[in-house]
């Protein structure tokens, strides 16, 4: 019984360490607003674009670069705020398929538009 | 053509969770695109036109009209329970030439802007920047937009400078949808810009000192603030300082506002005699459950802009775990006695680190404050020298009949001439309470009792008192507006009703002032 407590322990050690978000926030510029939004975390009145997906790249490329456009939710294409977020699901799923399959997910929020 | 998005809701909220209010649709509009007309002032015009034809369609329905920014106030004065309008993205800006100026103008043309009501602070700040100039004073953040800001009174603690509104040189609204309802306001006897430049908005010129000292805090009651022109100043740097000091010499420099001769100094900030310079800022943080005879102070001092000069940002800026602030909230609701333990455990959270110094632009020093749960804030204008008097006072309530899960503060700024400004006095105290959330139970009285009992406090010690306009009180209570501004909201009532025609006067009336007595 005490080996199988102590593998749980671990195993929730491991989850709970492996889960963090990181974000990058633009010292200048504003991020784009959505008042129709009720959200009620840090991102609280503002355009969320949110994308959680599994990514599988070939065994030859390094990495991959994800494009920003111009859409409604990011009417400057330009970014002001970026999180992304680390599970020991996505961790596990890259060691697993030795970095084929990769787990992305991240919110981002853009520059609010000039006039 | 600027276009609208609009959609039908029950209610609406601010941003530190202060509703819900009731609300029928959210109207959203967006200026023409920069391809399609490129000329700044005809995607400005056009989007008057657009607010025209929506004040009209609301007018038709028999229903009332407010615009809001980032719903930065904390109760309902942005609110309207019919129809309102957010504005964050109507946010042109305009540097005015030398040419644009009045004959009589005796501004720089150079620190003057004309800016569209959704420009927030950080976008005016970044925009004059560029432009080697810096705005006079902000608030505490930089998140409210410029119309939010004079609409409310938002000020900062620059004592020798006064608010947001005191730096507004003329006002473009739009009052209705009749061709002759856009107005460009501005002082008589300092006027701004040329009639040929006003003619370029489609815009009728007053040019009345009264009309316009009523308008520059107009509660939103004023119409669609649409263009705002303002004086900036060459860009500058302020160098922040975090002190403890005894209480005893923090009050006696709110009451006396000598620094000169204050016993304390700060040895880089004294003159060729050794006296104390005057800060450009000055701000007490008061934990009123402490008995700790010293307190934080931070004073601000202006100085020339130079490069370089140390960053003023962290790399890594942290903030408070949410579901910690929920906690505190739930501890303060079920065992208030806990909150004075609670609030020095949190006091490297809540005050300003001690000797700390940085050095930065306005807008470096009052930078974002992300959103970090449902807020309340309570704020008094006070004569500063009953400052330390109210202070005590308001500290004994919160102790004795309270806990109440926030803390006090202690800034100070130059009177306004807005008519109801509440920065009504030479120099006043705002003496504020900010803190969490919370909701009424049978251990701890509701906000709005709390508000109430700061109320009676202050009129039972005869200190007169006004209150901030977009911050929690109880807004209801007798007389209040009366007691507060005397005669001063009979004129503006009467500026309010020269100005808007009996319909228009009723569309831009809300339930705030309906229940201040300010609209029938």
């Amino acid at each position: 019984m005490k080996p199988f407590k102590y593998l749980s322990i671990a195993i929730f050690c491991c989850i709970l360490t492996s889960c963090y978000s990181v974000r990058f926030r633009n010292v200048n510029g504003a991020p784009q607003p959505d008042p129709f939004s009720d959200r009620d975390d840090y991102y609280r009145g503002m355009a969320v674009v949110e994308f959680d997906t599994v990514i599988s790249i070939k065994v030859s490329s390094e990495d991959f670069t994800y494009l920003i456009k111009e859409k409604e939710a990011c009417e400057s294409g330009k970014l002001n705020i970026i999180e992304y977020r680390n599970t020991f699901g996505g961790v596990l799923l890259s060691a697993i398929t030795f970095g084929r399959k990769r787990k992305v997910k991240v919110k981002y929020v853009c520059e609010k538009p000039t006039n | 053509m600027a276009t609208t998005k609009s959609k039908f809701l029950k209610e609406w909220n601010t941003l530190h969770k202060n509703g819900p209010f009731p609300l029928k649709i959210l109207y959203q509009t967006k200026l023409e695109g920069e391809r399609a007309m490129p000329k700044k002032l005809d995607r400005y015009n056009d989007a008057a036109k657009e607010i025209q034809r929506l004040i009209k369609e609301t007018h038709v329905a028999g229903d009332g009209f407010r615009a809001y920014g980032s719903a930065w106030s904390m109760n309902n004065i942005a609110s309207h329970k019919d129809r309102m309008h957010y504005n964050g993205f109507m946010n042109i800006s305009l540097p005015i030439n030398a040419s644009d100026c009045h004959a009589n103008s005796n501004y720089d043309s150079s620190n003057l802007f004309l800016f569209e009501c959704g420009t927030t602070i950080k976008e005016v700040s970044e925009i004059l920047a560029e432009n080697g100039k810096s705005l006079k004073t902000s608030g505490a953040s930089n998140g409210q937009t410029l119309a939010g800001c004079i609409s409310t009174g938002v000020h900062g603690s620059a004592l020798d400078v006064g608010s947001v509104q005191d730096y507004v040189v003329g006002l473009n609204l739009i009052i209705g949808s009749n061709d002759d309802d856009i107005v460009y306001i501005e002082r008589d006897s300092k006027p701004v810009l040329s009639n040929e430049f006003v003619n370029k908005l489609n815009a009728r010129i007053i040019r009345d000192d009264d009309l316009f000292h009523a308008a520059m805090v107009g509660l939103g009651g004023f119409g669609f603030i649409h263009g705002i022109v303002i004086e900036a100043e060459p860009i500058f740097l302020l160098k922040r300082y975090v002190k403890k000091i005894s209480k005893t010499t923090a009050y006696e420099l709110a009451e006396t506002m000598d620094f000169e001769n204050a016993s304390f100094t700060i040895p880089e900030e004294t003159n060729s005699n050794g006296k104390g310079n005057r800060p450009y800022h000055y701000k007490i943080f008061i934990n009123q459950y402490s008995n700790d005879p010293d307190c934080v102070v931070e004073l601000m001092y202006k100085k020339p802009y130079v490069e370089p000069y140390p960053d003023p940002f962290p790399v890594i800026k942290e903030s408070l775990y949410r579901d910690l602030i929920f906690l505190f909230v739930k501890l303060a609701e079920n065992l208030p006695k806990s909150i004075p333990w609670l609030v020095k455990r949190l006091r490297n959270t809540i005050l300003p680190k001690v000797d700390d110094q940085t050095t930065g632009m306005l807008k470096e020093i009052f930078w974002d404050a992300p959103y970090q749960g449902p807020a309340f804030a309570c704020s008094f204008g006070i004569d500063h020298k009953d400052g330390p008097k109210a202070m005590e006072l308001l500290g004994k309530l919160t102790r004795d009949e309270g806990p109440i899960p926030g803390i006090f503060a202690m800034r100070f700024v130059k009177q306004s001439q807005g008519t109801i400004a509440f920065t009504k006095f030479p120099i006043t105290c705002m003496l504020e309470i900010d803190g969490v959330l919370w909701k009424e139970t049978r251990k701890i009285m509701s906000l709005k009792k709390f508000s109430k009992r700061m109320i009676e406090v202050l009129k039972e010690n005869n200190i007169p008192f006004t209150l901030h306009w977009g911050k929690n009180s109880d807004w209801a209570f007798p007389e209040l507006v009366e007691h507060m501004y005397g005669d001063h909201a009979n004129k503006w009532i009467a500026q309010r009703k020269s100005l808007l025609s009996e319909d228009m006067y009723e569309l831009f009336s809300n339930k705030f002032l309906k229940t201040t007595g300010l609209a029938p």
